[in-house]
This record gives structure tokens, sequence and C-alpha cells, in this order.
């Protein structure tokens, strides 16, 4: 016989009340013996996903439902008196409804039911500010059908007189009298209350205490949970937080003792389960249907643009193999009914086409021959022997994953494009919670708890972000880890760890249904005007197998769409992606040099220390390269046995002839996700839906150890066909780094070729390339200060920030070199100079053009300002400071700012005295009505001129970087004094040379792959210096090395070919003043 | 010419500060005006200050230059009593001494006319610098000409520097660093962009110039350091009660005959604080004793001693002391003469003294009186709250300050943490909300009866009061209040228990001592 069924259960997802995870929940029901549990979160279904996978592995009847906040508008509702609203009429649209204590709990009998859930908490949140959610109980009863409703809770409202007539009218037999008990002396009068109601209806009793824990031991943590959300302290929260512990689940037999008076109230939760019979395996979904021509299938219509597509590709001529991999394709997108999904894109892609947005797709989706025909992805995987198997299989029978680049400064878009043409209830957001980490737990623990919030904010600036809070922490802090407030602050931001804090938009997952959205989860408001968001999360999402499309922002595609347009304006030449001519050497050249500051993929650290060991000479070395630099081949050991075969130092030989096919193209070494999957098909006779799920596992091998039933298949059947156990079980080993760490190769190749092109005009329009870089920021690796010390080592002039000349965005100004081509002709001609007969030939140098910084960079000043410095300025250049501040009426701060940033050099010298008289110009003056006429004459002022140090500085404060000076330039006389050397005479320099270095440190990495050491990235006026911490000597100047901004090194060169070390054996501070001249650098992302 | 010093004792709430948390010394450390990150930064100590971290500043953007900051709050009254204990240690030295109203731990001192006192201005300085070592305390001290001009120098010195002449002072004042000065920030740091470092070169600006970039505040300094507008200087000046001292012939033991010498003066004093437009805020009678007469018992006025045993040390020293004080506070600054004279006669008669007094102090502090309150001399009483107010002034002075109580709800989980006892100052209408719920009258004890461990297996039943009582017939429960974790963790399960008399009790059994309590009877 069923003991009893917790019926009210709010887990973690009831934001910042439920002390538990859905999963913790089940598990505890099946240890306590209940065969079945409900979930009931706050005007959500947040967790329910989770619920229902952990429910169903263990074997628990879950019932889906929520607590539904139900309110009244002013006039006291709309139940009482007034008529009922005929179906079909609009809804309230007053967001003024007052929430009542009255509990009304609701779960899903059916689909129908669930349905109904789910437009109801639509309704509530959507008019409701986020986080929040209201209903009214004419809604509620609308939405009654297939929904159990039990109606209690504590509650003094006066009830309206027909409420109960109404709701048994409505919900029928489906309405219980809800008795929560929590050994509260005050419950027992509202219960009695409660129990007269039920009488008086004829309603049943149903036995639910509120559950927000799994077991007492979370109760502290339940009270901070309820403090935080209250923003209040455990001192002064009073009865805000819950009197006793009496909120977790109980075992049958402590639930029957707490209701022995009421045995028919248990046996009722079992009824009502009983009745639940709805599982979120019933969810059916189809994807939105595209408009179609008259009489063409949605199949039809995509074989028809493919196709079409095709011909587009291939000049006319359809390869055969391609045709065939199309059929193939086809055929199987049809039969699994993806067709409208692949529309759907097309539609996407081609809007972004039609306006201009540069796009282009990633990941698996590369895979796709169909995809490439429409036009999705830009990678030929025909030709680049890809495996379809990757994207679509037919075994694994889930929606396929298109990910969609679009350049992130248009992205709003596109956005808002895909909600104009499904609509709101058709298409939402997915979500993405906020979880705690480490800095917010100890934050908002620590606020609860009562201690200081300056302490507090001290701690949290010392934690890491994610990982322990540890009393190293709290001493490093200045606080005693001993003491028990502290005590309690460590063990419950321990416990708070990934719990839900709020909800938040997934970058750019969409949800789109044929049916509307919210029959399959309720939609709610964001923050961001304009978006709405569904309950669920992207793991959600592909849990229950629904269809995403995502949108992600690149700022690497606004680069190259900027850069293209520079092209065009200054010298005429029409770019593309696919009009850069391919495989040149020059830029193959420069890549294998690591000089690739600025592009995209090839930037980081650690790709420039593998870029001169690889020496990429054709585009296939840059997918090798791209895929290369992840944890998957980095831990399987891959990296050196390819370089080995690379340079000729070892045999490239294959375990087996029949395996020869799959690694030939990367000499035998398995480095793409294609290439396990393909061995896994060769060698042990997967299937290649076997195979995609081999990945799967692989993906997943930390959390659940599935990848150990794979093993005893794959090296038996590989040992079986001939091949060493020694390498079967070696590629084994190799295949299990890989998973969600390794690339597919259809997405390296997909990402090699946004590097080649960013890497080819980077090669031959420099300035283009910076120019277009900097106004595309934020993005990449570095910031704007290395980009621009970078353009200049490349013989780009960068030219300050002028009142006079700037614009906005940074610019192209000619340069010198314009002006003596017409005597001496050209000495660099462009790469596309007289590529095109008789069409328009770059006949400008490579230097033709400088960068003029824009008035973007200079902090404090916001584009309207901009506007009406460009407004004056268009009427007549200005002649002096006053006449500036005359005629824009800039205000002081903005005024003094661009004198600082030397944008006023041109009208007056020194800065200081720009400065001085910006603070002194009438409009600027404080307070106006004291002002001296601008005629009085003022004694003549004095000021010094800047040193290059104090130049630098004042570059640096007002724009994060200096055009005119590199701040090591500045003091390198003071470095040259203690006998310090530049990068490039580090460069030069022989392996095993002690020496001493000093540089910015731009860049400070400790990647979970190579073992604790760390990597830090030094920079001066003449290039880069690597430098290499052992862990010991890390943990010795672990401070300094985390925080100082300027560093000095004492090691030994390591010199192996084109890369050079400096292995650290001491690091120090050098006593070189630079205040805020750096910019900063990028730390252990 | 007239001799000016200054004391400057830098930072000095945050060497409050530091004095109360000594772990922090050594630590970069600062004092806040509010526990939150955007709290502004108000003082430093020298490793913050060496890490750039100023006055002025939010705390986040403290710890954004140090990690590992300390902040705290330092309570103005702290810093007013230290205060206060200074200006008194420094009117040993000089008579007139200038409290800064801005800066705490800045004082100007006059060092005119010191002459026969101290061999030499240095000899007068180096004793103040001696005094507020010997009071754990860093100072400078600067002698000097302008008040400006000393307040400058001490700002940027440590020690003790007599200025022998306005030249010598004129130098030391350019010489100061911007930095050692309290300016504001933002014209700290423009000042600093400008590449002006010390006053000299601050002076090197145009007065107007100065106003019209920087405002009033900048300028007024400017003109201060220039010496084109002096402050004055405004020794601080000792509250002032209306006070007199009435010498008596014979010692008065007489609580009645006190009290008509008592009216005799109060009438003058009262005057004289109306003429200040001020009423009574306090009086204070401070009462000289003469032992040289028969002995009283303590308490009872004329009672004869009886007590066999030889009084301690301390009860000689105490009686020897001669001295009592009464302290009477009206529930109002009031001139109303009667009501005073009520409450000293209550005090009188609920505390007589302990021997007849030979000498009486009277002082009436004031504070400012409105219109209404000087009107209380034309005396028209009337029926009003305020007749309450006095009822009650009556019963503290009788009973004292705790005497009268009212009960405040609160928000908690535990019974006695429902409600608090707060003195009542004023009396207001009461206005009852209608309550639709049924009030339980329930009977809390002020501290829980032990019940002990094991009081429901005695062969009679459960006996909880006694035997008239009766066993415990019905009981209902538990309710279970359980909390404070953080604290003390408390865990209670509540039960109602009816006897077989038919009281209705109201007990817990308490988890963590585990034992059972009465808490309370419903009645």
């Amino acid at each position: 016989m069923e003991p009893y069924v917790p019926l009210w259960v709010k887990s973690h997802y009831s934001f910042l009340e439920g002390a538990s995870s859905p999963e913790e929940l089940v598990e505890e029901a099946r240890r306590l013996g209940l065969s079945s549990l409900a979930l009931t979160d706050r005007d959500g279904v947040y967790g329910v996903v989770r619920a229902h996978v952990k429910a169903r592995e263990l074997g628990v009847h879950l019932v889906v439902g929520a607590q539904v906040t139900v309110g009244v508008r002013p006039d006291g509702g709309g139940i009482s008196g007034s008529p009922r609203r005929p179906k079909g009429e609009g809804r309230p649209t007053d967001s003024d409804l007052r929430p009542l204590s009255s509990r009304i709990v609701l779960l899903a009998v059916d689909r129908a039911g669930y349905s109904n859930l789910c437009r109801l908490i639509t309704l509530g949140r959507l008019r409701s500010p986020k986080g929040e959610g209201c209903v009214t109980w004419e809604e509620l009863c609308d939405h009654a059908g297939g929904l159990i409703a039990l109606w209690g809770g504590l509650s003094w409202e006066p009830e309206p007189a027909p409420l109960a007539e109404r709701l048994r009218e409505a919900f029928g037999d489906r309405l219980y009298a809800l008795i929560a008990r929590h050994r509260q002396a005050e419950e027992r009068q509202e219960e009695a209350r409660m129990v007269a109601r039920a009488r008086r209806h004829g309603l049943p009793l149903v036995a639910a205490p509120e559950v927000l824990y799994h077991t007492a031991a979370r109760r502290p943590l339940q009270d901070v949970l309820t403090c935080i959300r209250h923003k209040v302290t455990l001192a002064t929260a009073g009865r805000l937080t819950m009197a006793n512990s009496e909120h977790a689940l109980l075992s049958p037999f402590a639930f029957r003792a707490l209701y022995e008076d009421l045995p028919e109230a248990v046996e009722r939760t079992v009824e009502v389960a009983t009745r639940c019979t709805f599982s979120l395996a019933e969810l059916r979904y189809r994807y939105p249907s595209e408009r179609l021509p008259d009489g063409v299938t949605s199949s039809q219509w995509l074989r028809r643009l493919t196709f079409e597509g095709a011909a587009e590709r291939y000049g006319g001529r359809i390869p055969s193999e391609v045709a065939a991999q199309l059929e193939r394709e086809l055929a199987l997108i049809e039969e699994l009914d993806y067709c409208g999904y692949f529309l759907t894109m097309w539609e996407i892609v081609r809007f972004c086409r039609e306006r201009g947005i540069l796009c282009q797709g990633r990941g698996s989706a590369a895979n796709s021959a169909v995809c490439y025909c429409l036009g999705i992805t830009a990678i030929d995987p025909v030709r680049m022997d890809l495996l379809f198997e990757r994207f679509i299989s037919r075994e694994r029978a889930e929606p396929p994953d298109i990910d969609l680049d679009i350049m992130h400064t248009r992205r709003e878009e596109v956005i808002q494009y895909v909600y104009d043409k499904y609509g709101r209830s058709h298409a939402a957001m997915v979500a993405n919670v906020i979880r705690y980490r480490p800095k917010m737990a100890v934050r908002d623990v620590g606020k609860a708890l009562g201690l200081p919030e300056t302490s507090l904010e001290r701690l949290a600036r010392l934690v890491p972000h994610h990982g322990e809070v540890t009393p190293w922490h709290m001493k490093m802090a200045g606080l005693d880890p001993q003491a028990a407030a502290h005590r309690h602050l460590l063990r419950l931001v321990e416990e708070i760890q990934d719990f839900p804090r709020h909800l938040s938009i997934h970058p750019g997952g969409f949800l789109l249904g044929h049916e509307p959205v919210h029959d399959l989860v309720p939609i709610e408001n964001c923050t961001m005007e304009g978006r709405t968001v569904i309950q669920w999360d992207k793991e959600d999402i592909e849990e229950l197998g629904l269809f995403k499309v995502d949108l992600l922002g690149l700022g690497a595609l606004t680069h190259l769409d900027l850069c293209f347009r520079l092209l065009e304006r200054h010298r005429g030449v029409e770019l593309s992606m696919a009009a850069i001519p391919p495989e040149d050497p020059a830029t193959y050249e420069m890549i294998s040099k690591a000089d690739t500051v600025g592009v995209f993929q090839l930037e980081s650290r650690a790709q420039m220390s593998m870029l001169p060991r690889l020496g990429p000479r054709r585009f296939y070395d840059l997918v090798i390269e791209i895929s290369i630099i992840r944890p998957g081949p980095i831990t399987g050991g891959m990296v050196h046995p390819y370089l080995r075969r690379r340079r000729g130092e070892e045999p490239v030989d294959y375990p087996h002839e029949s395996l020869r096919p799959v690694l030939e193209k990367t000499l035998g070494v398995p480095l793409f996700q294609e290439q396990v999957m393909k061995l896994a098909v060769v060698a042990a006779d997967y299937s290649p839906g076997e195979a995609d799920q081999l990945r799967r596992d692989m993906a997943a091998w930390r959390k659940a150890g599935r990848i150990g039933r794979h093993r005893e298949r794959l090296i038996a059947r590989m040992r079986a066909k001939g091949i060493d156990e020694e390498f079967a079980e070696r590629v084994f080993q190799q295949i299990q780094g890989f998973g969600e760490y390794g690339f597919p190769e259809s997405h390296a190749a997909s990402f090699a070729l946004i590097s080649y092109a960013a890497a080819w005009l980077k090669c031959h329009y420099p300035a283009e390339f910076t120019c277009a870089l900097l106004n595309a920021q934020p993005m990449g690796f570095y910031s704007p200060a290395t980009v621009i010390e970078d353009a200049k080592r490349h013989g780009v002039e960068v030219r300050p920030v002028c009142v006079t000349a700037s614009d906005w965005d940074c610019t192209l100004e000619p340069t010198t070199q314009i002006a003596h081509c017409d005597e001496g002709g050209w000495e660099t001609r462009s790469p596309l100079a007289g590529r095109a007969e008789g069409g328009d030939p770059d006949p400008m140098p490579r230097d033709a053009f400088a960068v003029r910084i824009g008035l973007r960079y200079v902090k404090g000043l916001g584009r309207r300002d901009f506007e009406k410095i460009e407004g004056a300025r268009r009427a007549s250049p200005f002649t002096s400071v006053d006449d500036l501040v005359e005629r824009t009426g800039l205000d002081k701060g903005v005024l003094s700012t661009l004198a600082q940033a030397g944008a006023l050099e041109r009208l007056t010298l020194p800065r200081r005295e720009a400065l001085w008289q910006t603070l002194g110009a009438k409009r600027a003056t404080h307070p106006p009505e004291r002002v001296l006429p601008m005629d009085e004459k003022e004694l003549v002022t004095a000021f010094s001129e800047l040193t290059p140090l104090e130049t630098v500085l004042w570059d640096y404060r007002t724009q994060g970087h200096s055009a005119r000076f590199h701040p090591l330039a500045a003091v390198r006389g003071q470095l040259r004094s203690m006998g310090l050397p530049t990068a490039a005479e580090v460069a030069a320099m022989p392996h095993g040379r002690n020496l001493r270095y000093a540089g910015l440190v731009i860049c400070r990495q400790r990647p979970g792959t190579a073992r604790g050491v760390t990597f830090l990235t030094l920079e001066d006026e003449t290039g880069f210096v690597n430098v290499i911490l052992w862990p010991d000597i890390y943990a010795r100047h672990m401070a300094t090395v985390k925080t100082a901004p300027l560093l000095g090194v004492s090691g030994a060169l390591e010199v192996e070919g084109k890369i050079v070390h400096l292995i650290a054996r001491s690091v120090w501070v050098p006593e070189v003043t630079l205040g805020e001249a750096h910019g900063p650098s990028r730390d252990f992302h | 010419m007239d001799r000016l010093a200054c004391v400057d004792l830098p930072d000095l709430p945050m060497e409050l500060l530091l004095a109360r948390v000594p772990s922090w010394a050594g630590h970069p450390a600062v004092v806040i005006d509010r526990d939150k990150p955007q709290g502004e930064i108000l003082w430093v100590n020298k490793e913050a200050r060496r890490a750039g971290v100023l006055p002025g500043m939010r705390y986040a953007q403290g710890l954004s230059l140090v990690a590992g900051l300390r902040a705290s709050e330092v309570p103005p009254s702290e810093i007013a009593g230290e205060v206060s204990g200074l200006l008194e240690l420094l009117h040993g030295f000089s008579p007139y001494v200038e409290v800064s109203s801005e800066e705490p731990g800045v004082f100007w001192l006059d060092a005119s006319g010191l002459s026969r006192l101290f061999p030499s201005l240095w000899d007068w300085a180096k004793a103040i610098h001696g005094a507020m070592a010997a009071r754990g305390r860093r100072a400078a001290v600067v002698v000097g000409f302008r008040r400006f001009a000393v307040y400058a120098v001490a700002k940027a010195l440590d020690g003790v520097h007599v200025l022998a002449t306005p030249e010598e002072e004129e130098a030391a004042l350019h010489r100061v660093e911007l930095a050692c000065l309290r300016l504001d920030p933002l014209l700290y740091e423009t000042l600093a962009r400008l590449g002006l470092r010390t006053l000299g070169d601050f002076l090197r600006l145009p007065a107007q110039g100065v106003r019209r970039r920087f405002g009033e505040a900048a300028h007024r300094l400017h003109a201060l350091a220039a010496g084109t507008t002096h402050d004055p200087f405004v020794p601080a000046r000792p509250e002032e009660p209306a006070a007199c001292l009435i010498q008596l012939e014979e010692p008065e033991g007489d609580s009645v005959r006190l009290l008509f010498l008592v009216r005799r003066h109060l009438h003058r004093l009262l005057w004289q604080l109306a003429k200040r437009e001020e009423a009574m805020r306090e009086l204070e009678i401070r009462f000289h004793m003469d032992f040289q007469g028969p002995l009283v018992e303590s308490g009872r006025l004329g009672a004869p001693e009886t007590d066999p045993v030889p009084p301690s040390w301390g009860d000689l020293s105490r009686r020897r002391g001669i001295c009592r004080t009464d302290r009477i506070r009206p529930a109002d600054p009031t001139l109303d003469e009667r009501l005073i004279m009520d409450l000293v006669r209550l005090r009188l008669e609920a505390v007589p003294l302990p021997a007849p007094a030979s000498e009486m102090g009277i002082s009436a502090f004031g504070a400012p009186a409105g219109k209404r309150q000087l009107q209380i001399f034309l005396e028209r009483p009337r029926r009003d709250l305020s007749a309450a107010d006095r009822a009650l002034a009556r019963l503290r002075a009788e009973l004292g300050d705790e005497a009268v109580v009212r009960a405040r709800l609160k928000e908690g989980h535990l019974p006695e943490a429902r409600f608090a006892w707060e003195p009542l100052g004023h009396l207001r209408c009461p206005s009852p909300r209608p309550s639709a719920r049924p009030v339980l009258v329930r009977r809390l004890y002020a501290r829980a009866i032990s019940l002990g461990t094991r009081p429901r297996h005695e062969p009679d039943g459960w006996i909880v009061r006694d035997l008239r009582c009766g066993p415990v017939v019905r009981m209902w429960g538990p309710y279970v209040v359980s909390g404070g974790w953080w604290r003390t963790e408390v865990h209670r399960a509540y039960y109602f228990l009816e006897t077989l008399r038919g009281d209705i009790l109201w007990v817990y059994y308490d988890g963590p001592r585990r034992r059972w309590f009465l808490h309370g009877q419903v009645e």
C-alpha cells in the first residue's frame, strides 16, 4: 500500500525559497520509500525537467505542478458579485494585483491540464515585474481544465462569498482542501477554519505540508535564502524565516504521526497522485511550418532550395558525389521531419543577407551539405570529407543543432525579426539560470549573517570565480576562520553553490513552436526590454528533444564586416569572405611567425606558442591548429605525436590499414570528434548513430561513467580486426579526452575560415585591420592598448585622438605615402592589384593610411557629446578652446577629459594649459553667476610640460591606451640603467641565457591541462616575452604575479626554434613608477 | 605680536579604530562613513595611504587598490568623547583652546602671555607634545602667528616646531604639500594634474581664476593661504549652567527645610535660564554632608546607626567623600517651578540624605526653549496628556528611569522575542484596532520555571505545579519553535496541559537542555 505522497514540494527553483534541488528531493523521496512526489515550485515549472529525468532514472512517479500566486484587484477581485467575463474576451492587463496569502497548489492531471498550468503561469508572469507572478481567481477558474487544485494555506483574508462555489464549479471534484501542518500553534486555528470551510462546501481534505528541503539539515540554508530574498539579516528577519525546521520530506511514519487524527487526508494524497497521470514524456513538439508556395510541401521546398543553392555553389555543375550526399541528407531530414527547421535557418540567413548582416553557421551544422548549399554554413563538407552523422543521426533521434554566428553589433535585429515572424506566443528565448558562485555567495550569505559588508567585499574579491572558499581566503581577508559567524559563512557558501539565484537569458537560444510555446512551458518577462524568456534552460531543452535555434553574436564577424567596409570606402576594393584570395603564402608566413594579435582564434597565448611549431601552410593546417589547442587533444596526448610526425621525426603509421582513410589527413593521430566516430565505425563496427552516442557518452563520462560500456566493445572489436591491443587502449584513452573538450572538424573548419580571412586582412591591410578591430571592441583576447602597440610595431601610424580630426569611431587618414605616390610610384603593391582585369585593382600602398583614434575611446564622452562636436566643427573649424566651449556647450567634465586626453593639442599647448583653459571657460565655470566676463584678462599662469611618462599616464587614464608612447618606452632609460633588455633583444638571445627582464603583464593563464604551470605574457614597446612559472615559483610569488601590472622576471631562456620562453626563477616588482599607465590584462580565463 | 599654536593629532578617528582593533595595526585600514562597499572613506592609516587610498574615495575603490583593506565605522560619539578629553587636557596649557569643528584632532591654542609659566614657547609646545604622548597620542605642535599657517604646517610636519618670525612661517607654509591637507579629492586631483604640488604652487594661481574654476571653497583656501582672509580664533566656551552655592550655617538634615532652601534659589535660576531663552532640562543638586553629627542609618534620615559591624573602608571613603549628587530630569525641558519642586521632593523623600548637609550646590542646565515652554511661567495649568506625562515623570523620579515602560510588539518566533519593554517617554491617545481574531490571554512568566527531566513518569501522573492542581489530564502539542542556529541553538516543543483542577498550563520541552519548563498559564 502506498504510504503517502508529498504534494506541495518546492525545490530551489522556487528562487531563494526552496533549499534543495529537484534531484535531491526525488532521491530523498526514493530513499524514504515514497513512490510518488509532486514538484510544485512557486509560479513556475523551472525544475520539472531535472526532476523528471531523475524520477525516470529512479522509478519515481513525478506529479508536475506549481504553487500559483493569486491576487485580487483593489476592487476586491473578479469573483464576488461581478459577472463572469465571456470566454475569449481580452485578459485584464492590470499589474496592480494584490497577492493574497491563500495558497493554491495546482497539479497536472493530464496533458491539457499541463497546458493550462503553463498558460496560467504565463499570464501571471507576463503582467508582473521580472521574478514575480500573480493571477486572479477568475483566471484560475478559466484554466481549471485538467488540473487538481489544493486550496489552503494561511489566510486571514475575508473569503468572497461566491469564491468557493466558483472554484467548485470550475474544478469539480478536483478541488481539495489543503491541510498543511508544520507543528506551529497558529496553524490550529487556520486549520479549524479550513476544515469548516471544507465541510461547508463538501471539499475533501488532503494532507500536504509545505516541503522546502529534502532534509532538516538544510534549514539554516533555507533561513539564509529567505533573508536574501527579503534583504534582511538573520537577526532582523523576525518571523520572515520559518518558525522551525518542519519543512523537510517526512518518512511515512512521521507523516502519519503528524496527521494521526486525519488518516483519510493521508490516504487522499495517494488518490490525488494516482489521478495525476501526466508525464513530461507526453510532450509532443511540432516545429513551426514555414509559409510555402502554393501546393508545395516543406520537403519539396527544401529540396528545391537546396539544389538551387548547390547549383550556385558549384557553378552550375553539381558534382555527382555532392548530389548523392544531398539526396542522402534530404531523405533523412524528410524522414525525421526536420525540413521546417532547415527552412527556418534558411529564412534567417536570407534575412541577414538582405540586410547586409554578416553571419555564418558553426558547429556540427557544417557537416551538412544541405546547410552548405542553403548558405547557412561556408564549409563544403563533401570536399572536406566531413561526417554527416555528427550532425544528424537516425539512432539519436534528437533534433539537429544549428548555431548561427551573427556579427555581434547587429544580432538584436535578427532576434527581433524572429519574434516578429513567429509571434511572441510561438517564439521565446531560452533561459539561462544564474547560479550562485563563490563571490556572489560570500556577499549574499554574509549579509544575511549580518557580517560587515566591507569585510565581505574584501573576501569576495579574494575568492576565485569558481571553486571553494577556504579558511585561507578568510585569513587573507583578515578574518578569523575560527569565529563562529565565519564558520557558518564557510559552510553555507559551500552549500549554496550552484543554487539558482535568478533567471537570465541564454545568449541566443530561441525555442520556436508550431503550437504556442506557452503550452509547453511558461513564458515570462526579462529585464531587457523586448525580450521574453521561457522557464527552461538549454539543458532542459536538449533533454526533452526540443528544437532550439541559436543566434549567437560573434565579434570577429563584426570585425571583418567593418574591415570590408573600410577597404571599399578608402581603396574602392570590394571584398567578402568568399572573395578573399585563398592559400596566400604571405598570410601563412605571418601566421607561422605567430604574428597573430587580433586574429580570430589564433591570437591566444597558447595558439601563438603553437603556431611556429606547427607552421601552417594551407587552410587545412589552420583547421588542425584550431582543433589541436583544446583540452581534448592536449590531455589525450595527441599534440606531440602529431607535431613529431609533421616534422618527419616520427614515421606516420597506422595500426591497421582500414584506419588509414580515417586518420590519414591527421598523420595517423585522431584530432577531431568525427575521427573518433569514424574510428568506432571502421574499427569497431559501430553504426554512425552508435558512434555519435559514443561521442555523447564521452562528453558525459566524468559525470555518469557511461563511457565504460563502450570500452570493452571498442577494444575487443579492434583486437578482432588485428589492431594491436596497446594501440586500441591508447586510442580509447585519447578519445576519452574528447567529448565536449574537442572540436568537431566542421566547427574548426568554420572558425578557420574566419581566422584565415582575418589573418589575410592583417597581413595585407594592417591599418584597415587595426581600425576595424578597434571599432569592433570589446572583443578578442587583447586590450585595445595591445592592439595599438602591435599595429605600431607593424608600421601602422596610429594618430592620437583629436577634437578637430577624430570621428566617433576610429578612422583612416591618408599618410604621406599618398602624397609621394604621384612622383615615385608605389613601393608596395596591393595583393589585389591587377587581380581583376579592368576591374578595380587597388593602386595604393600598404601603408597608405594611418589610423586616427576615435572619440569613442575617450572615457566619459558620450555619443551625444560627439554629435555636438561634430555639428559645431562641420559649421566651421574650431579656432580655440574658448571657441570649442562656446559652440559645443559641452560640460566641464567632458571638456577637461578632452584636454587631458590631448584632444585639444591642435588648439592649445601644453595639455596642462588646455586643462586650465577648459576648467575656466565660460560655459564650464562653476558657479556660473560668479563668473568673470570672458573679456576680463586673467593673469597668465605658466604650466609645465608633461614628461613622456606623464603623457602616457594621461593617455591611459583618459583612453585606456596611448597612441603616442608605449608606457615602457617612456621609462626605457630607467630600465636600461637597471640592465634590463627589451623583448626584441630577449628574442635574439641564445638558449640557456640567464637574464632579468621587465614588462607589462597582458595575460596570465593557468590552464587546467598544464598541471599547475602558470603562463604569463609580458609586453614592452618591442614585443612580447612569454614566461613560464613552475608551480613552486608561482606559489612563492603568487600575490605579486596576480597583482603587479609591471613585473620583473629573473630566469633562464629556453629557445626551441622560433619559440622563446623565459623560465622564471623569481619574480619581482621593478622600482619604476608607472601609475595607471597600463591596460587591463587577460587573467586566468 | 600674538602667538598661536596648532595641535594636530593626525587621523585621530583612525587611531581610535586601531585602538579598538589592535590586530589591524600594520595593515592598510580606513575609517568609513557606513558599512557598505560604497561607503565613503573618511580617514586612512599610513599603510593605506602608501597604497594610494585617500579620504573621499569609496571603499570599493580603495579595495581595488589594496586587496586586504580593512574598514570600519567609528561612531561620532566616540570621537566626540576623545576630543572632549583632549580639550580638557589642553585647557591645562592655555585657557583659550579652539576645537576644530571640521576635523577631529585639530586644536588651536592661544600661546600669548605664558612666559611666566613656561621658560619659552618651545618648552610650552614640548610640554603639550609630551602630554599628548603620555595620553598615547601622536601629535604635531606648531607655534606661529596665523591660524591657517600653523594649521597647514602642523598637517605637514611631525613633532614640535616654533616658527620664530612671520617670514619663517610664510616659507614653511609655501612648502606644505597639498597632499597633507584634507582637500576635496577632486580638487586635489585636478591641482595635481596641473602640476601643482605645494601650497606655494597653489598660491601662484590667480585668486579669481581659482574661484572661477574650483568654486568658493577652493577660493577660500587660496585666500586663507595667501593671508587675504582669516578665520577668527574662537576658543571653546564651556557650557554654563545657571548655578548657585548655598552655605548652611548649621548642617541641615531635614528634607522639608532643604526643599524650601532649594525653592528659594530655584526661581532665580529659572529666570536666568529664561533670559537665555532656555528651559531647564536637568537640575543638579550637590549635597556636601557633614559626618561630624550623629550618624544616620543608610536609607533613612535621622534613624540611628545600628549596624554593629564597623563600616568598611569603602563605606567610609564614600561617606567622607561628603558628596551626593542628585539629578532631576523633567519629562520635557520646563520652567514650571512647581513641577520641578515636586520632583525634587519626591527624590529627597525616596532617597533621604544619609547625613545632614552643610552645603548645597544647585545647577540648572538649560536647553533651547520654545515659546510654549517659556509660557509655562504664566502658570496656566490644564488637563491634558502632559499632566499624565508629569505623573510619569514623578514615578521616574521616585523609582528610577526604568520604572515606566511599555510593551512593544516585535517580530520573533520565541514567545519572549515577540515583545520588548521600552521606556515610555510620552503618552499618546490609544487607538485600539478591532481584531477579527479571538484573543487568547496567556500569562507569560518572566523566566520559565524548570520542571526537571522526568515529570511525566511519576506514579500519580504528571504533577506539573503542585498537588492542588492535580495531574495533567489532557495535553495539546507539540508546537515546535526552533532556530537561532547562528548564535545559540534553540529547540522547544510547546504543549498546552490541562490539569485535573482545570488549569491550563503552557510548558515546553527544551531539546538542547533536555528539560521541561513551565512558561505560562492560560487564564
